[in-house]
C-alpha cells in the first residue's frame, strides 16, 4: 500500500515536471521558432473514412511546396514556410481541438485545410474567433462563407450550390427536364447542394418529383432506388462520395431502372475509384466538376501528370484544390508586408493569381465574403474516359443524351 | 412489387448482418465481454480475401476458406494473449475490457491504412452485378448466395454448438464459468476457441460482402455498430436470437428506406433496438424461452 503511493507520487510528480518543461519549451520554441519559419497550420482528414481524400490532398499540397521550393518561394523575408499537419479524422471535435492545437500551441501565422464542410465549418469558426486567418481547401457547405467571417477565405473550393452553374447552363440548352430526382448523402456537403438545386429548380419551375437524402456507407440503395423509379423522372441530381456513388449506378443497372441523364454533383463521380467500382455501370454518368486535368489553365496537365508519376494514381479535383491552394499561400505570404494575422488576412485578401485551378481572387458576391467565383465543367464518362462535355468552348467529346437504356449497351 | 422488392432487400441484407452479428454475440455469451474490435476482424477479413482475390485471382466464395482459418488464427492469439490476461484477473473492471478491445480495433485498423493506404478498393467478379428478375423485382445473385451461405453457416454453428462436446463445453462455459471448470473443462482454451470461431465467422461474413461492397480501413466500424444492434435485439449469447435480430434489423432498415426516407434508415433500426430494450429487456431469446 505504501509503495503504491509512493509510485503514484512519482507518476504525479513526473507528470508536473514533464508538464512544466513541455510548456517551458512551447513558450520558448514560438518566441525563438516564431523568428525563422512561418508556420502554417494544414488540418486534413489523414485517417478515418475520408483519409483517402485527405491523403491527396496532402501528398498535393507537397508537390506544390517542393516546386515553391525549387523556385525559390518557399522563403519569405528570410524565413522559411512550414507546413504542419493535423490529422481531424474527419470528425467537427477532433477538427475543432486540432485548430485550437495549432493556434494557441504551435502557434502558427494562418490556417488551411478543411475537407468535409462539416470539419470545415468548425475549424473556420474558431479560427475567426481566434483571429487567425484560414484559406479553405475543399469544403465547400454554402453557409460557411456566408458568416460575413473577415479571417476565413475559400479559393479553390466554390459553394456547393454553385458546382452547377455550367450544368444550368447545359440544362437550358439541351437537356429541358420536366421531371427531376434529387438524392443526396445527410451531409453538410450534400444538403447544400441539394438546396441549391432545389431552389433553382422551383425558380424554374422544374417539377421535383423525388427529393431525399441518404445515410453515406449503406450497402443497400435499392429500396430508394425502386422507389424512385416509380416516379418516372427524366434526371436525376445526386450528391454523394465516391464509392456509395458507385453503388449507387450498378444498382441501378441491376433494378433495370432507365433515365435521361444521370448527373452527380462532384465529389464521388469524378474519381477513378467510381470508374473501377462501378465498371460498365459508370458509362454515361455526367457529373458537374470543378476541374479536369485537360483544363486549359496553365500547369493543369502537368500538375495530373507529375502526380501520378510520384504516386502512382491519379488525382483527382480535390488534389487540384490542395495544389493551388499551396501557390495561393506562399503568394499570400510573399505579399504580406507584416507576419502577423492582420498582414496575411490583407495580403490574402489582395490576392490575384493564375493557378491550376484558375484565377483566384477573393471577393464579396451574392452573400458569400472572400469567397473566390468558381469556374465549373460538366463531365461525362464515355467508354472509361471522363469527357468534358460543357461549356461547349473546352469539350473534350460530344454529349450524350439521352442516354440508352441499360439493355441497349 | 415494391413492398416485394423492399422485402426481398430487407431479408437477404439481414441475412448477411446476421451472420457478422453471429460472432460477436458467441464471444459475448461465452466471454461477457463486448468484443468493439469485432468490425475490425471483418475488414481483415475482408483484406485476406481481398489480397487472395487480387494476386492469386481467387474467387472471393474460395477465398472465404483462407480468411476463415487465417482469421480463427488471429482471434486465437488475440483472445490468449491479450483478452485472456485481462478476464483471468479479477481485480480489472470489465469496462477495461471494452477499452481493450477498442485498442485492439485501432491497431487492426491503422495497421491496415499502414499496409494497404485509406484508399477504396473493390473486387469486381464476373457475378457482381448478375441480377435475376422475379415478377419485377430484382434480386442480386451475389447477395442471394451470401445470403444462403450465410444461413448455412448459421445452421452449422447450431449444429456444432448443440451436438458436439466442444459445442456443448462452450455453452457449458457461456452458462456458468465456473462450474464448467468443476465438471473439468478446460475453460481457457474454450474461451480461446471461441474468439477463432467469432472471428472465423466475421470474416465469413466479410468475404460474402466483398462482391458487392467495398473495403477501407475503416469500414469495420460500420459492422461493429451494426452486430452489437443485433447482438443486444436478439437477447446477449443467443446465436438464434442474432439470426432472428439480423433478418429483423435488414428488414425494418429497407421497411424505412423505401417508405420514410433512407436518410432515416438507420433511425429506424434505433428506434427497434430502443424499444426492444425498453419492453422486451431479454431480447428476442425471452420469446422463445417463454
Amino acid at each position: 500500500m505504501k509503495k503504491n503511493r509512493w509510485q503514484i507520487l512519482a507518476v504525479v510528480l513526473a507528470v508536473t515536471l514533464v508538464g512544466l518543461l513541455a510548456g517551458g519549451c512551447g513558450g520558448s520554441g514560438s518566441g525563438g521558432g516564431g523568428e525563422d519559419v512561418v508556420k502554417v497550420g494544414v488540418i486534413l482528414p489523414l485517417t478515418g473514412s475520408e483519409a483517402m481524400f485527405g491523403e491527396m490532398e496532402k501528398n498535393s499540397f507537397e508537390m506544390a511546396y517542393e516546386e515553391l521550393k525549387a523556385a525559390g518561394k518557399t522563403t519569405v523575408g528570410g524565413k522559411e514556410i512550414k507546413l504542419l499537419y493535423e490529422d481531424d479524422q474527419g470528425k467537427q471535435d477532433v477538427a475543432k481541438s486540432a485548430t485550437e492545437k495549432l493556434v494557441n500551441q504551435d502557434k502558427v501565422h494562418m490556417l488551411s485545410g478543411g475537407y468535409s464542410s462539416a470539419c470545415t465549418n468548425v475549424i473556420a469558426g474558431s479560427a475567426q474567433s481566434m483571429n487567425t486567418p484560414f484559406l479553405i481547401v475543399t469544403g465547400s457547405s454554402d453557409t460557411i462563407t456566408q458568416q460575413g467571417w473577415s479571417y476565413v477565405f475559400r479559393g479553390a473550393a466554390a459553394p456547393a450550390s454553385k458546382y452547377t452553374i455550367a450544368f444550368w447552363e447545359m440544362m437550358e440548352k439541351v437537356i429541358k427536364p420536366q421531371k427531376v430526382a434529387i438524392i443526396f448523402e445527410n451531409t453538410d456537403f450534400g444538403t447544400s447542394s441539394a438546396k441549391g438545386f432545389r431552389d433553382e429548380c422551383q425558380k424554374r419551375g422544374i417539377n421535383v418529383v423525388f427529393d431525399q437524402p441518404y445515410e453515406h456507407g449503406a450497402i443497400d440503395f435499392k429500396p430508394m432506388l425502386a422507389n424512385m423509379r416509380s416516379s418516372n423522372p427524366d434526371m436525376i441530381f445526386a450528391t454523394s462520395y465516391v464509392m456509395d456513388a458507385s453503388m449507387i449506378v450498378k444498382q441501378m443497372k441491376e433494378l433495370n431502372f432507365n433515365t435521361k441523364l444521370f448527373v452527380g454533383n462532384g465529389a464521388g463521380y469524378t474519381m477513378p475509384e467510381f470508374y473501377e467500382n462501378a465498371g460498365a455501370a459508370s458509362d454515361y454518368v455526367a457529373s458537374t466538376t470543378l476541374w479536369v486535368p485537360s483544363v486549359t489553365w496553365p500547369g493543369a496537365g502537368d500538375y495530373f501528370k507529375n502526380y501520378k508519376e510520384k504516386y502512382d494514381k491519379e488525382p483527382d479535383y480535390h488534389g487540384a484544390q490542395a495544389y493551388a491552394t499551396m501557390y495561393v499561400i506562399a503568394d499570400a505570404l510573399g505579399r504580406a508586408a507584416e507576419m502577423n494575422a492582420e498582414g496575411i488576412r490583407q495580403a490574402l485578401k489582395e490576392t490575384d493569381i493564375d493557378t491550376i485551378m484558375g484565377p483566384i481572387k477573393f471577393e464579396d458576391w451574392a452573400g458569400y465574403t472572400n469567397q473566390n467565383k468558381p469556374n465549373t465543367y460538366v463531365v461525362q464518362w464515355q467508354k472509361g474516359e471522363l469527357e468534358v462535355i460543357w461549356p461547349e468552348e473546352v469539350k473534350s467529346a460530344d454529349y450524350v443524351y439521352p442516354v440508352p437504356q441499360w439493355t441497349e449497351r | 412489387m415494391l413492398l416485394g422488392q423492399t422485402i426481398i432487400c430487407g431479408i437477404l441484407l439481414g441475412g448477411m448482418y446476421a451472420l457478422i452479428a453471429i460472432g460477436m454475440t458467441l464471444i459475448m455469451g461465452v466471454m461477457k465481454i463486448i468484443n468493439l474490435a469485432h468490425g475490425a476482424l471483418v475488414m481483415v477479413g475482408m483484406y485476406v480475401t481481398y489480397i487472395c482475390s487480387k494476386n492469386f485471382g481467387i474467387d472471393p466464395y474460395v477465398g472465404m476458406f483462407i480468411a476463415m482459418p487465417a482469421l480463427f488464427f488471429l482471434g486465437c492469439l488475440i483472445q490468449k494473449y491479450m483478452i485472456n490476461r485481462l478476464v483471468e484477473v479479477d481485480s480489472i473492471l470489465p469496462e477495461n475490457q471494452v477499452l481493450l478491445t477498442v485498442g485492439i480495433m485501432l491497431v487492426l485498423t491503422e495497421t491496415a491504412r499502414l499496409l494497404f493506404k485509406s484508399d477504396y478498393r473493390s473486387v469486381t467478379t464476373s457475378y457482381s452485378s448478375d441480377t435475376v428478375f422475379w415478377g419485377g423485382m430484382s434480386i442480386s445473385v451475389p447477395l442471394l448466395i451470401g445470403f444462403f451461405i450465410a444461413m448455412l453457416f448459421t445452421f452449422l454453428l447450431h449444429l456444432f454448438l448443440t451436438k458436439t462436446d466442444l459445442g456443448k463445453s462452450i455453452r457449458a462455459t457461456a452458462q456458468d464459468r465456473d462450474a464448467a471448470v468443476y465438471m473439468g473443462v478446460n475453460a481457457s482454451k474454450i474461451t480461446m476457441i471461441t474468439f477463432g470461431i467469432g472471428s472465423a465467422l466475421a470474416a465469413v461474413g466479410g468475404s460474402l460482402l466483398l462482391p458487392l461492397f467495398y473495403l477501407f480501413p475503416d469500414v469495420g466500424h460500420l459492422f461493429t455498430a451494426k452486430s452489437f444492434i443485433i447482438t443486444i435485439l436478439g437477447g446477449m449469447g443467443s446465436t438464434m436470437g442474432a439470426a432472428v435480430g439480423g433478418l429483423i434489423l435488414g428488414l425494418s432498415e429497407s421497411l424505412g428506406a423505401t417508405y420514410i426516407s433512407m436518410g432515416y434508415k438507420d433511425v429506424v433500426g434505433l428506434v427497434i433496438f430502443i424499444l426492444v430494450l425498453l419492453f422486451m429487456p431479454g431480447g428476442f431469446r425471452s420469446l422463445v424461452k417463454r
